[in-house]
């Protein structure tokens, strides 16, 4: 009588990279070169990755607001949001602020450089949903980043939407992230506001909090505005907490507010419970979120 | 699901036969100060050695499907560049033998958030996919609550069940393959009167359990007790030594650390279970930490478990299994905890 | 070395370091030297110009200080200066160097004019009270345990020459023991520190079934208090636990605390476990 037990190959049970459903996606990574280095402030670059294999990119699709783990073997892996078009499929644009080990190591890399990129992952901003409608994106200092896949998507398909509005505060000029775009951005009929908390000698535009632009917009809007309106705030949870405040007051219903929020990650796939909020996996179930789930996340925010 | 019955004096021929495989078992750990004896799970090669008479080992049998420290991938660096290799850490199929039903439930869980969710993780299936588990009776301990939790019975997830009758066992075989593995032993169908001693082994048991966890309503209380006093007070007991989490048999939270060995030329990615309860478990780089009380990390302690994966699952994460209250230095366990939530007497304030 | 080493195409630095020690058993610079098979790859990111303990040549031009040992007398303190002055990062290496180590026992001596007497005598030599290297001068890194770990050094080493971080364990010693299914030494009728102790040592005492003495100092969050709690509801004496915080100078501000809780014991005879225990 034979008592050896038979090994089982799982992945044998998986046929094919089926993203997100099979065991062999779980630890696959795209070999993507770093193609271009951009730096943008003293402590943001702009990264353009390209994946290696041409038909994985082409392949590669995501929607605005999702994010990447992109890994560099040996110094660690982080999640990044998408910060380009998903018209470029694996053409990424990631901004990237140094802060940590990472970080501070890409701030090293040049062009040519291999990392490996893992996703797309989360949930994202449904800009379909807003055919015909005005949208207000609203940022706070690097809650850009988050935005600007949905901006690029917003000025691809302009025709689509009413009044675009852009509403951007950073501590200081300096420190503005994306300058050399506001004039197309402009061009592309979107009202882009900045502010800026501490201007200097070169500032000639507004300075204070977010809060006093989105109260003026409001204060101007034309009947009917509120209905007609989603929004989408990204920024530090002070800045977002009175954004969003002052967008319910102002009558946008709470399902059409949305907002991107930042956890710590390590895995990006609902596994190691780092980035949960209260009991809520952030990178399964957000980094979107519409903000009547926002209000029912029981952990401050 | 067949029943039969399977002379005491069988087992060891059993266990011979299965030994063409590696065999993991309770086994007698040591004695505490006390003198109670402790058990843990081990490879067992001598069926001497297996107690299958334990009350609770001191850990679970996690470590054999999630080990404490694993490697995700390895790395060869060349000049400009990298190969990356993946290995899920498991060359040869392996018998539990001697499974608890909180421990069986506990793997039953496990698998709805590591193989039954999207990302299904291949390092758990792969170990969970290659295992021959063997179930046995027991009776609780007073710190035992697995009757809250519905886990004071498995239903799925082993291949063979045992209950100790005195001389014989009264065998569930769950697995096609267990019926195999039995050919040849001298099995009987069970006569009226093992179903009276089974009957009666299980009244035992009921009478047994001290621990109680009400758990009606409880996501709701735990929501409505979101910011209740009690938390801070259980906070400031707790050390965040994260040993609940390594007892717990379904603490699944990790953490990953990246390193390059000393000559450059590889590097490693590897995962280690990390625990809510420790201090950077919410930490962001740049260094904010979005739970820096042990108060907040306690509570999520428990909203992981017994709030939030009932929303996914429909079914709580604890088993009732009582390891980590028993490990706890500073005495905090999970009956004594909810009720305390919900306003109700403490088991150890009786 | 020929060309410069990269990892990734990223230049990977490769320092200048010196071993120094001061007061210690120089036992943390000859785990350095143990384990022969990772020397020459410790040597090829760092080059060592200065190191007693191994070469008889020394060199004054280093960036990277090793420093064991704690400060016991005048003129170490006038070297440590210099060694911090000439050295961009300065490294505590082992306990000694961090807290004091066993030296600092001596502190705890009231009279220390006859701690003199009994170990030198006569012999003219100005000793003064153990201070760490934090006492004087600006640690840079921290390296804990008693001894070190050489893993731990190389992966340090590692780190500064790709420019990561160098982060330790916050968590206590009881994560690691657990992780390595050790029975918990307090089960077994033995003091231990592991739930207050900084972790990073894989628990290597409590694998033998020693109780931690505290040598990695306090973890992030540490409590003695709830220590203290559980030490007297397991029938240990506050003298205990106070032997236990005083021995490697890690926890010197808690067994002060304790001292001045154990005078008053003296004097109402019994122990507030406290901590709500």
């Amino acid at each position: 009588m034979n008592h050896k037990l038979e090994f089982v190959d799982v992945l044998a049970e998986s046929h094919e990279y089926r993203p997100a459903t099979d065991l062999k996606s779980f630890e696959y990574s795209h070999a993507a070169e770093i193609t271009n280095v951009y730096p943008m402030t003293e402590h943001e670059h702009l990264y353009q990755l390209r994946i290696v294999d041409p038909e994985a990119r082409s392949r590669f699709t995501f929607r605005p607001g999702q994010f990447v783990m992109l890994e560099v073997p040996g110094i660690g892996e982080a999640p990044f949001s998408i910060s380009s078009s998903p018209s470029r499929h694996g053409d990424l644009d990631l901004c990237i602020r140094h802060v940590g080990t990472l970080t501070n190591f890409l701030a090293r890399v040049g062009r040519g450089t291999r990392v490996g990129i893992s996703g797309p992952f989360g949930t994202s901003f449904p800009v379909e949903k807003m055919y015909g409608q005005n949208i207000l994106l609203i940022a706070g200092g690097l809650g850009i980043v988050p935005l600007r896949s949905p901006i690029m998507t917003v000025l691809e398909n302009r025709s689509r939407y009413r009044k675009v509005d852009i509403i951007y505060g950073a501590r200081s000029p300096a420190e503005l992230l994306y300058t050399y775009e506001y004039e197309m951005w402009r061009k592309f009929d979107i009202n882009l506001n900045i502010i800026v908390d501490h201007p200097d000698e070169t500032w000639t535009g507004p300075s204070g909090l977010i809060t006093t632009i989105l109260d003026q917009r409001i204060a101007t809007a034309s009947e009917g505005f509120s209905g007609r309106t989603f929004a989408i705030v990204c920024g530090p949870p002070v800045m977002f907490k009175f954004v969003c405040q002052r967008l319910i007051d102002a009558g946008i219903p709470m399902q059409r507010i949305f907002v991107s929020l930042e956890r710590r990650m390590h895995c990006g796939r609902g596994k190691c419970c780092r980035c949960n909020i209260g009991s809520t996996y952030t990178c399964l179930e957000g980094p979107v979120f519409d903000y009547w789930t926002v209000m029912n996340l029981k952990e401050a925010i | 699901m067949l029943f039969k019955i399977l002379p005491k004096s069988e087992l060891a021929g059993l266990f011979a036969a299965l030994s063409e495989n590696d065999i993991i078992g309770p086994v007698h750990k040591g004695d505490n100060r006390a003198g109670t004896p402790l058990f843990d799970f081990a490879r067992v090669t001598d069926f001497d050695t297996l107690r299958l008479d334990f009350t609770s080992t001191v850990h679970s049998a996690k470590r054999f499907v999630l080990p404490y420290r694993e490697t995700l991938s390895t790395f060869r660096i060349t000049k400009d560049s990298w190969e990356k290799q993946v290995d899920f850490n498991i060359e040869r199929p392996f018998v539990l033998f001697g499974l608890h039903a909180c421990d069986i439930n506990a793997l039953n869980k496990l698998d709805k958030v590591l193989m039954g969710s999207v990302y299904p993780t291949p390092y758990y299936a792969a170990k969970r996919r290659n295992m021959f588990i063997i179930g046995i009776d027991c009776i609780p301990l007073s710190s035992c609550f697995c009757r809250s939790m519905g886990t004071d019975t498995a239903l799925t997830g082993f291949d063979l069940f045992l209950t100790d009758l005195g001389e014989r066992y009264f065998v569930e075989i769950r697995s096609a393959k267990a019926f195999q593995f039995l050919k040849g032993l001298s099995l009987s169908d069970p006569a009226d009167s093992d179903h009276d001693l089974y009957l009666d082994k299980n009244t035992a048991m009921n009478a047994a359990f001290v621990a109680h966890v009400e758990t009606s309503d409880l996501t709701k209380i735990l929501d409505l007790e979101f910011e209740s006093p009690v938390w801070k007070d259980w906070g400031a007991r707790c050390l965040s030594c994260g040993t609940c989490a390594n007892v717990c048999p379904t603490c699944y939270c990790y953490g990953v650390e990246e390193t390059v060995a000393l000559d450059l030329s590889s590097a490693r990615k590897e995962k280690q279970l990390h625990s809510c309860n420790l201090v950077d478990f919410a930490e962001v780089a740049g260094g904010h930490n979005f739970r820096p009380e042990s108060a907040s990390r306690l509570k999520y302690r428990y909203y992981h478990k017994h709030r939030g994966f009932v929303e996914a699952f429909e079914e709580s994460l604890c088993v009732g299994c009582g390891r980590c209250g028993r490990s706890c230095l500073a005495e905090i366990n999970v009956p004594d905890v909810i009720a305390s939530i919900r306003h109700e007497e403490m088991v150890s304030d009786r | 070395m020929g060309k410069e080493k990269t990892y990734l195409g990223v230049p990977v630095y490769r320092p200048r370091v010196a071993f120094f020690e001061f007061t210690s058993c120089e036992g943390c610079q000859l785990q350095i030297l143990n384990r022969e098979e990772s020397l020459l790859d410790f040597l090829n990111l760092v080059e060592i110009v200065d190191f007693r303990e191994a070469m008889t040549e020394g060199s004054d031009d280093y960036e990277i200080a090793f420093v064991e040992g704690c400060i016991s007398r005048d003129d170490e303190v006038v070297r440590l200066q210099e060694i911090r002055q000439r050295a961009k990062v300065l490294v505590a290496l082992g306990s000694c160097a961090c807290f004091g180590g066993v030296n600092q026992l001596k502190n705890r001596f009231l009279d220390q004019g006859w701690v003199h007497r009994q170990v030198y005598g006569e012999y003219p030599i100005a000793s003064l009270p153990v201070r760490s290297l934090a006492d004087i001068v600006t640690v840079d890194v921290s390296i804990f345990g008693c001894p070190i770990k050489k893993e731990e050094v190389e992966k340090i080493v590692t780190n500064i020459a790709l420019g990561k971080s160098i982060v330790h364990p916050k968590y206590p010693v009881c994560m690691e023991c657990q992780a390595n299914e050790n029975i918990c030494l307090f089960d077994l009728g033995e003091p231990c520190l592991g739930p207050v102790t900084r972790a990073g040592c894989d628990s290597w005492c409590p694998n033998n079934r020693a109780g931690c003495w505290g040598c990695r100092g306090p973890a992030d969050d540490a409590d003695p208090q709830r220590l203290k709690a559980i030490m007297v509801k397991h029938g240990f004496s506050l003298e205990t636990i106070i032997d236990r915080l005083d021995c490697f100078g890690g926890f010197v501000r808690e067994s002060a605390r304790l001292r001045d809780e154990l005078e008053n014991v003296g004097q109402t005879g019994s122990v507030d476990p406290g901590g709500g225990i």
